[in-house]
């Protein structure tokens, strides 16, 4: 049987780097790794709490480090995989110099959601996965609680938790099999009141910090380093601390990812103030659906549909 | 302990309701969208509040704003003459009395690293001042120090007193107030009661037990110390900032990191100075108008946050610019851990490219 070891030591040879995640500060933060040396293989890990989406990296290392020969490995969940796709597709990465494990996915965990499901409260000292449970060990003791509960919203409605692109496969874990509706949480805010829904987004992001993690942390998000967010000349945001500003750069963010945008939850799972801000990418993501019948980070070969010009199309 | 108050859990917010009457009053509060991460907010009536977890924003915003007006001005075009005069005015801010309520020890400690920025030397930021002389500090007993707090290693514990006018200490029934400053002592007239023997009894347990629940053993102190000899050695940056995204959620949470930058936001003939949060991760946060940027990659950005916090600040004010609070590593969407950087500079092993 496969093991992620056992994989990785396979596509060694192959490869100059892998980019994984191996155990953070506590059990519940993995986090990403980027293994060089072979001894390290034996480091990595893949669970449910490896949340950071790794192809985040990608652009950057292909602009910096497109010198070397060798492959660059890497881990991808469902939705991993689909920013990769993407990034294929915008030529930003190379796939020759791709190695893929993709890993099927059961969803990966909120810890907000985790808190709020325990009954204990001493400090987690082990988490372990078994039959659609997560098993939290602390000085109270061992609890079970249901994955399925836990889990974050991007994974809720996830369509692609097998991955749609990968050169080998690890199947741990049952995929999360696609939701009825994968665009509930759009429309249920979008059944609202326009008052309603200004109140809503008034009230999200009156928190935003304007730190930007959920811009760093998008892997589809290449042009960070000179991001009109922060741009001087022109000046399109000002610096002040008021929701209209916010607002603003969130507009920005969005528009720049219609039709781009993968739904891997990043922006949002990275937000310290949880600002449900992957609703504003999902409803792009609905509408390029229902335009164009597109969905980005599918099909490597598939042209983004605002990287191409077709007089014909209506309904813009 | 003498001078002890006592507050109710039914009447904090009685309490807090008599304050705001005097004073802005900042209270951690759950909101309903983020019910587990609490965030500091001036009190109003009916708010949730929540002394429980590590709010995950600092109470920092009460002395430096995220965004503050420091003057406005206005232009003047002249149709006869080819000029434009900028007419410059202060505003004239009015600066409201604060109390920060129930932050934690390594908050209250945080604001004595602003103290020494703002304050010290020949040049004293009137802002900065002007919030600070009409500031009171009631820091709580850290309830539950989680796996990112380590004001161990920074020389603190959970029961620290230092930067606080008053203590507050959870027991069953309530809390128990001491004054520990002038200006604390003064503030407990507005708290009628006192505690009873078995709750100053209690109060003195929770206070024990919590002193000794963050690790004292493994301190920060020597590691930083070789700081300097690992200064140039770009591959141990590199490798441990390889995986950092370079945004603003360690410094922007941290309660030491006091940077800002200064922009002239106009809007037609009308605009202001402000002055805003920076962060030494952002990658323009050193960028010269040439385009140069000194600190080009996240490398040399990482190593001046561990080098102001843990090497250039403390040799100038005798303490590190961080109080080990542990939000930039509990909210960072990648775990980077800044003590395991300290820690790693001593360390003699060879690091690969
Ligand atoms: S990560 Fe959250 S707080 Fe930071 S800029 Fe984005 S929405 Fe705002
Ligand atoms: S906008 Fe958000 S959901 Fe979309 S690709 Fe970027 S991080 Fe992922
Ligand atoms: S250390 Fe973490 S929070 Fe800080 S800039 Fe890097 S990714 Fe962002
Ligand atoms: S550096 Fe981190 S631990 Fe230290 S004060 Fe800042 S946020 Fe807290
Ligand atoms: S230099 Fe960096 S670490 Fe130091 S205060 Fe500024 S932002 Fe914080």
């Amino acid at each position: 049987m496969n093991t992620l070891q056992s994989i990785v030591e396979s596509i060694w040879d192959q490869v100059d780097v892998v980019l994984g995640w191996r155990v953070g500060y506590d059990p519940l933060h993995p986090v990403p790794t980027f293994v060089r040396d072979r001894k390290d293989i034996a480091s990595l890990i893949w669970n449910p709490l490896c949340a950071p989406n790794l192809s985040v990296f990608l652009a950057k290392f292909f602009r910096t480090a497109s010198q070397r020969d060798k492959k660059i490995g890497i881990l991808a969940k469902g939705c991993d995989s689909r920013s990769l796709t993407a990034l294929i597709q915008e030529g930003l990465v190379d796939r020759d110099r791709l190695l893929i494990v993709g890993l099927t996915c059961p969803g990966t965990v909120d810890p907000d959601a985790l808190a709020a499901a325990r009954t204990q409260s001493g400090p987690i000292t082990a988490v372990a996965f078994a039959n659609g449970m997560v098993e939290i060990t602390s000085a109270d003791g061992v609890e079970c609680v249901p994955l399925d509960r836990v889990i974050e919203r991007r994974c809720q409605r996830c369509r692609h938790a097998h991955p749609v692109l990968y050169d080998v496969v690890l199947h741990d874990f049952e995929p999360r099999p696609v939701p009825k509706d994968p665009f509930a949480h759009v429309e249920a805010l979008e059944n609202q009141s326009l008052e309603a829904r200004k109140a809503f987004w008034l009230k999200e992001l009156e928190r935003c910090l304007r730190c930007y993690a959920c811009r760093n942390a998008c892997p589809l998000c290449v042009c960070q380093d000179h991001c009109l967010a922060e741009s001087r000349t022109p000046k399109w945001v000002t610096q002040k601390d008021t929701v209209a500003d916010k607002f603003l750069f969130h507009m920005i963010h969005t528009l720049h990812l219609a039709g781009r945008c993968t739904e891997c939850g990043e922006c949002e799972r990275a937000c310290p103030m949880k600002i449900p801000v992957g609703l504003l990418k999902e409803k792009t993501a609905q509408i390029a659906m229902d335009l164009w019948h597109y969905e980005s980070g599918t099909d490597p070969g598939a042209r983004p549909p605002l990287l191409s010009y077709d007089a014909s199309v209506t309904g813009i | 302990m003498n001078n002890a108050s006592f507050v109710s859990h039914a009447e904090l917010a009685d309490l807090l309701r008599r304050l705001s009457e005097q004073a802005e009053v900042w209270v951690p509060t759950r909101q309903a969208m983020t019910p587990h991460r609490p965030m500091f907010r001036p009190f109003q009536a009916g708010m949730d509040l929540d002394f429980q977890p590590m709010p995950v924003t600092s109470a920092k915003g009460v002395l430096f704003p995220q965004g503050e007006e420091l003057l406005k001005f206005r232009k003047e075009k002249s149709l006869s003459e080819a000029t434009v005069t900028t007419l410059l005015w202060e505003d004239p801010a009015v600066f409201r009395p604060t109390i920060v309520f129930g932050c934690r020890p390594c908050d209250a400690r945080g604001f004595l690293v602003f103290d020494r920025a703002f304050l010290q030397g020949s040049f004293v930021d009137p802002f900065y001042k002007a919030r600070r002389d009409k500031n009171l500090v009631v820091s709580m007993v850290c309830p539950e120090p989680d796996a990112a707090c380590f004001c161990g290693a920074v020389g603190s514990h959970p029961a620290d007193t230092e930067g606080s006018d008053v203590q507050m200490i959870p027991v069953k029934e309530g809390y128990v107030l001491h004054g520990l400053t002038e200006k604390g002592q003064e503030f407990l007239k507005n708290v009628e009661n006192t505690p009873s023997q078995a709750q100053q009894e209690e109060a003195r347990q929770v206070w024990t037990s919590a002193q000794g629940s963050v690790d004292s053993g493994a301190s920060l102190t020597d590691d930083a110390q070789h700081f300097f000899k690992r200064f140039a050695d770009t591959a141990f940056w590199r490798f441990h900032t390889e995986r950092c995204l370079s945004c603003g959620v360690c410094t922007y949470l941290c309660p030491t990191c006091y940077c800002f930058t200064l922009t002239d936001e106009t809007n037609g003939v009308h605009g202001e100075r402000l002055r805003s949060w920076d962060a030494c991760m952002f990658h323009h946060f050193t960028q010269e108008a040439s385009g140069h940027n000194p600190r080009p990659t996240k490398a040399e950005r990482f190593r001046n946050r561990v080098g102001h916090k843990f090497s250039y600040f403390p040799e100038k004010h005798g303490r590190f610019a961080c109080c080990g609070c542990g939000r930039c590593l509990r909210h960072c969407p990648v775990g980077m851990d800044i003590r395991a950087i300290v820690r790693a500079l001593g360390e003699s092993e060879e690091v690969h490219d």
